[in-house]
């Protein structure tokens, strides 16, 4: 039983990440969902513009099971390699776990902000269409923490050897 | 190759030339109009017909001509219609089509109300169908559903809210009436309800009423005086004829399908008129003369002013824009930066003292946009279609700029690709190791950046410093031609000098295996500490007493290096996009290929490949764009980019359908 603690430690530092960006980003891509479809209701031409403000908050879920790939490649959960999961130490299995804490916070608040954000954007596609462009960028400006979140837990799971 | 210079012109011509004149200049789309600042002894022309007016001619067309469509679809492609061309029209061929335009908007009239007849119809006869399903219990029965009875009988006709069979409704009433029950009949009956008819002699009506009552009866629906199935038959050709004359109205409406063309020029014809109109209160008048004003886009004025006074009898007057806060802008580049106008527009066109951004703009757009994406085989789909869009549909104006500058970003992403070995993902290793059993093998030309996150990090520092270092210089050369030359060299040198310095040291810590000779980092510490000292010594020279100076200048330091730390550390999000679209892209391969059976994993293999590829790459488009502009206008703009301009809006012909002829 011992013998697997490092490794279950990782694959729940994993699971925390890809969980954590996931809900996030489910509850805020389905937050805006709803604001989008309100505008459409009123003027369907103006769907692709909320699409795009849909799917923005949408990508923390994905980087999310991006660093959970990354890191249960690395350990051979993918492969199925009983030997290098039973060789991964306790602490080292603490430490991906602490690896994976960044993307799974940030990744979790910056998908709701996000989603705010691109809520409100919603609105402005809403009164004035021709400015879509200013409220993807209001929306990508959050996206910015989850990005830095994603990268530093993507050096920390490379740098652990 | 850049903003574009304006002139203002004062033109002036006798009032009944004036409406000549004004569709002149709408036709060209040149000048921008303004209203004159004087408004003693001028007043506003006055029109007939007002834009509100209009407006309404105008929707009334366009409603005629969606109805048209919705009987009628025009036979053409969703992408050749995307990028449909407009007719192009001669002055004299638009004044021939003018003259129809309000027999035109008669017959869109007249379309809207077949439509609304039709509308109507199709109401009518759905009321009739529901009048004869409600019927449809009552066919049976062949007295008129209100009747009541003679002098000496009473006759109950209505409802019961349960299942009765005749024999059950009798069982029913002998328990309720001991002196013996009514004729009875159960014209029709359902688990819901059973619509009975029961005659009694008016004598025994308030009992058997009261019996029927306790049952739960209820009369029929009163208004209806006709035997049933007469009145069924009515319904049914009631419905028939309204639906006939729906078809009526429909097939006239089909017949008129041959004048989509004259509907399509009235819907232009309407809003040029109503944007004419709008624009009107622009234009001053006295008793003789009319007077425009506006901007024209220099290169243009000589050619505008010579047509105008050949064609009409007018006084124009030519003048500089050089200390006009107000005058508009607009962008002229070559196509290569031209696509990217749009990018700059959407966050500001330039201020009266900035430069064109877009020219040194474009290159950074493309290649950061490379980088982000990184994956040569999304880039040679966006660059194969955008390719095929230019030269089979041949865009123009506006869609022509999106489909270069995606054309462009993909050949960027090809480049970058292929330096990082990303083609699909792995498909080449996937298909050299699954497919065929070879040795994994990497296509990079220069590195994988999974192998080694830490180098193209640093390189993407790296990108990000010569990005900002254009706009530092981009600042510098604005300054120095605002005759700022001190502020030039104060504002700019230092910083250079700050961040070249830094970089040596910045790398040595981040990767200590990095080989630096230490001559480089010597000199990298006094390029730091004398940039530092610039700052200082530099920045608050705008402040009189030596205190201020010094405050300042710290000030300044301690911004300059806060400042930059977190535009380069922006830069890191190269790095992390383009992981992510590398990374998510071998995800789809690896799935693609987990059977061992190799004939099922190719099965597999090819619809996973595509659905997972198309998804990978509409995700990571969208995320490249977003980021790539956030760049541009966070990072980039913000060292040199004032913005705050207007762009150029000429009193044109927005037409949709139709363009003029250049003349």
């Amino acid at each position: 039983m011992t013998t697997f603690l490092g490794a279950v430690l990782a694959i729940l530092g994993g699971v925390l990440a890809a969980v954590c960006g996931g809900v996030g980003s489910a509850i805020a891509v389905g937050r805006v969902g709803r604001a989008a479809a309100g505008v459409v209701t009123e003027d369907p031409s103006k769907f692709g513009k909320v699409l795009i403000l849909q799917i923005l908050p949408g990508t923390q879920g994905l980087y999310g099971f991006l660093i959970a790939f990354l890191l249960f490649n690395q350990i051979g959960l993918i492969s199925g390699d009983i030997a290098a999961l039973q060789a991964i130490e306790p602490l080292k299995g603490l430490m991906y776990l602490c690896a994976c804490l960044p993307m799974a916070i940030g990744g979790f608040v910056s998908a709701i902000h996000q989603g705010n954000a691109a809520i409100a954007g919603v609105g402005i596609v809403a009164k004035k269409p021709e400015e879509s462009g200013k409220a993807i960028i209001f929306a990508a400006m959050v996206e910015t923490y989850a990005v830095l979140a994603l990268l530093i837990s993507i050096l920390a799971v490379f740098g652990i050897k | 190759m850049a903003k574009l210079k304006m002139k203002y012109l004062e033109i002036i011509v006798p009032v009944d030339e004036s409406k000549r004149i004004f569709d002149y200049l709408q036709h060209r789309s040149v000048i921008e109009l303004k209203k004159h600042d004087e408004t003693e002894g001028l007043y506003a022309l006055n029109s007939g017909r007002t834009p509100a007016q209009l407006e309404k001619f105008c929707d009334v067309a366009n409603d005629a001509l969606g109805i048209l469509n919705k009987y009628v679809p025009e036979s053409k492609g969703l992408i050749s219609s995307f990028f449909s061309e407009p007719e192009e029209l001669t002055e004299k061929e638009f004044n021939e089509r003018a003259e129809k335009a309000d027999s035109v908007l008669a017959l869109c009239y007249e379309i809207c109300e077949l439509e609304r007849k039709a509308a109507e119809s199709l109401t009518a006869a759905a009321k009739h169908n529901a009048l004869r399903d409600g019927l449809e219990p009552w066919l049976n029965l062949d007295l008129p559903l209100n009747f009541r009875g003679t002098d000496s009988s009473s006759v109950f006709i209505g409802t019961l809210p349960s299942d009765f069979s005749e024999e059950a409704l009798k069982t029913a009433l002998a328990e309720k009436l001991e002196d013996g029950i009514p004729a009875v009949e159960v014209i029709s009956h359902s688990k819901e309800r059973s619509c009975i008819f029961a005659a009694c002699h008016s004598s025994e009506k308030d009992n058997v009423f009261g019996a029927l009552r306790e049952l739960g009866f209820a009369y029929a629906a009163e208004s209806e005086s006709g035997i049933p199935a007469e009145k069924s038959r009515e319904f049914e050709a009631a419905t028939l004829s309204c639906k006939a004359e729906a078809d009526e109205s429909r097939n006239k409406i089909i017949s008129l399908a041959e004048r989509r063309e004259d509907i399509r020029f009235a819907c232009d014809y309407f809003a040029m008129r109503k944007e004419k109109y709008e624009s009107l209160n622009l234009i001053s008048s006295t008793q003789n003369v009319i007077l425009i004003e506006g901007y024209v886009i220099e290169n243009k004025v000589d050619n505008l002013v010579k047509n105008l006074e050949k064609n009409f009898n007018a006084a124009v007057t030519v003048s500089s824009t050089e200390d006009d806060e107000d005058a508009p802008t607009a962008f002229e580049n070559k196509p290569f930066a031209a696509a990217v106008e749009s990018i700059t527009a959407m966050y500001s066109m330039p201020g009266k003292n900035d430069v064109d951004p877009n020219p040194v703009m474009s290159i950074f757009y493309y290649l950061l946009f490379g980088i982000m994406l990184s994956d040569a085989g999304y880039g040679l789909l966006m660059a194969l279609g955008c390719g095929f869009a230019k030269f089979k549909l041949k865009p123009k104006g506006k869609m022509k700029k999106t489909v270069d500058m995606y054309f462009w970003c993909g050949l960027a992403t090809i480049f970058w690709g292929a330096l990082f070995g990303s083609w699909f993902g792995d498909l080449p290793n996937v298909i050299a190791t699954r497919f065929l059993g070879r040795e994994p093998l990497s296509v990079a030309l220069w590195f994988e950046p999974v192998q080694d996150p830490m180098k193209l990090l640093l390189f993407s520092f790296l990108f990000g410093i010569i990005h900002l270092f254009a706009g530092v210089g981009i600042s510098f050369y604005q300054m120095w031609k605002q005759g700022s030359k001190l502020g030039a060299v104060c504002d700019c040198i230092p910083v250079y000098m700050l961040i070249i310095g830094i970089c040596p040291l910045a790398v040595g810590i981040m990767k200590p295996d990095a080989a630096i000779p230490p001559i480089v980092k010597t000199i990298g510490t006094y390029l730091l500490a004398a940039g530092a000292i610039l700052i200082v010594l530099t920045a608050g020279r705008s402040s009189k007493n030596i205190i201020g100076k010094l405050g300042l200048g710290l000030y300044g330091l301690y911004n300059a290096a806060s400042g930059w730390l977190g535009d380069i550390l922006s830069y890191s999000r190269l790095l992390a996009l383009g992981l992510c679209t590398g990374v998510i892209a071998t995800v789809i391969n690896t799935l693609g290929t987990i059977p061992e059976n190799p004939t099922v994993r190719l099965i597999l293999f090819i619809p996973v490949f595509i659905f997972g590829h198309i998804v990978n790459m509409a995700i990571n488009l969208i995320g490249t764009y977003v980021h790539t502009n956030r760049l541009q206008y966070v990072e980039f703009f913000g060292k040199f980019y004032e913005g705050g301009g207007r762009s150029f809006t000429p009193l044109a012909a927005n037409t949709k359908f139709f363009k003029f002829k250049e003349d």
